[in-house]
């Protein structure tokens, strides 16, 4: 079967993966520069590359509500800023990480909460555009053009397979997998819309619709529901390990977050 | 009193069946209704046929190469293509009872009638 033909077992490692992923994709589509990939389904539609840079400016009013959110003093005079090296500048392009003590993959929305729950302050709804994604959408604006660089260490592996996994597998009442449009059908037309390609989805997240800051995350319980699937909660071991997959297959290519969309 | 209680429920049946049908949707709701076929988010139909939105997902339906399939291959087809085609993206319509029986038949109508 097609959506299944990555190698697994030894082979299996997420370099070979990434590897097999982003070469298919780019012999499927000769046309398009390696580094567009990481402009989502914009890679394939210059109309839509054209929207994205008249509406460039639509993500002013979320940097400004996150750039709040980022250096609000907490109750003890610290910061969500003050949590992360350099004020957070630089470093989203290493996220999601393995945080190799708790065994699990952390996400950047992940390491917000943690910063908010040590210093005693409320956590962010994880799905929440006007906060979390609020908040996503500046921080991620701050490592803007960073390279992205996940790590996948051998105790990582687990979780990398299990985020590639799910992504091939078939679900839902429509028995769609996530790699039917996003490998298989990467470029075509879905219901009007350009189906962006599986390498390059994690590079421009969050995303800006209708003035609001999408999560990969929030886009990801979206497109579940169109599979007539229910949506794994965001956060959840099973979205973190897909965030975990894509984003590797995204390594290498800048972070252009915040760009805008209709749909 | 038998044949008149037999007359009352037959006359009740009509009144509760015709609505009923009226309420079931047409071929061409099946085909664009995102709870239903939603065929017209992957297909785009012959020119002159009204498509929802652009897509190329799936092969465009024309009324030839419906014809060519034949009906019962197009009702398996939409029923579960994947018993043909294990690789294809269509959703099992039958199987996963999206559509039921009749719907299908609607929609297998509809379409080999396309231009």
């Amino acid at each position: 079967m097609l959506l299944c033909a990555l190698p697994l077992g030894a082979g299996a490692a997420s370099d070979t993966v990434r590897a097999e992923l982003q070469s298919r994709i780019a012999r499927d589509h000769p046309g398009v520069p390696a580094a567009d990939f990481a402009l989502g389904a914009a890679a394939f539609d210059p109309d839509l590359r054209a929207k994205v840079a008249t509406n460039a400016d639509a993500s002013a009013p979320a940097l400004a509500e996150g750039k709040a959110l980022w250096n609000r003093k907490f109750r003890n005079g610290r910061t969500l800023s003050g949590c992360f090296p350099n004020g957070g500048r630089r470093i989203a392009g290493a996220y999601p990480l393995f945080d190799a003590r708790q065994k699990r993959v952390v996400t950047l929305e992940n390491a917000i909460n943690q910063c908010l729950k040590s210093h005693g302050e409320a956590l962010l709804e994880l799905g929440d555009a006007a906060t979390m994604g609020a908040v996503m959408a500046y921080a991620r604006s701050l490592s803007e053009k960073q390279k992205i660089a996940v790590r996948v260490p051998a105790a990582a592996e687990e979780r990398f397979e299990a985020g590639r996994r799910l992504y091939y597998s078939r679900l839902g009442q429509r028995n769609y997998a996530c790699a039917s449009c996003h490998v298989q059908g990467a470029g075509k037309r879905y219901d009007g819309e350009v189906l962006s390609a599986a390498v390059g989805q994690a590079a421009h997240a969050p995303v800006i619709r209708d003035g609001k800051a999408l999560t990969l995350q929030v886009r990801m319980r979206e497109c579940l529901e169109r599979m007539g699937v229910a949506p794994f909660p965001a956060g959840s071991d099973e979205l973190n390990h897909l965030e975990y997959f894509l984003t590797v297959l995204s390594n290498g290519l800048s972070l252009q977050p915040n760009t805008w969309r209709e749909r | 009193m038998t044949r008149y209680a037999i007359a009352i429920l037959f006359s009740g049946a009509a009144t509760i069946a015709a609505p009923l049908a009226a309420q079931e949707p047409n071929a061409a709701a099946l085909f664009t209704r995102a709870d239903k076929g939603h065929c017209g988010a992957c297909h785009q139909l012959p020119p002159g046929k009204p498509a929802s939105r652009q897509a190329d997902l799936g092969p465009t339906l024309t009324g030839e190469r419906m014809r060519t399939l034949g009906k019962v291959a197009l009702r398996e087809a939409i029923a579960d293509p994947t018993i043909t085609n294990p690789d294809t993206v269509m959703p099992p319509f039958g199987r996963h009872r999206i559509l039921e029986p009749r719907e299908i038949d609607r929609l297998v109508d509809y379409l080999l009638a396309l231009p």
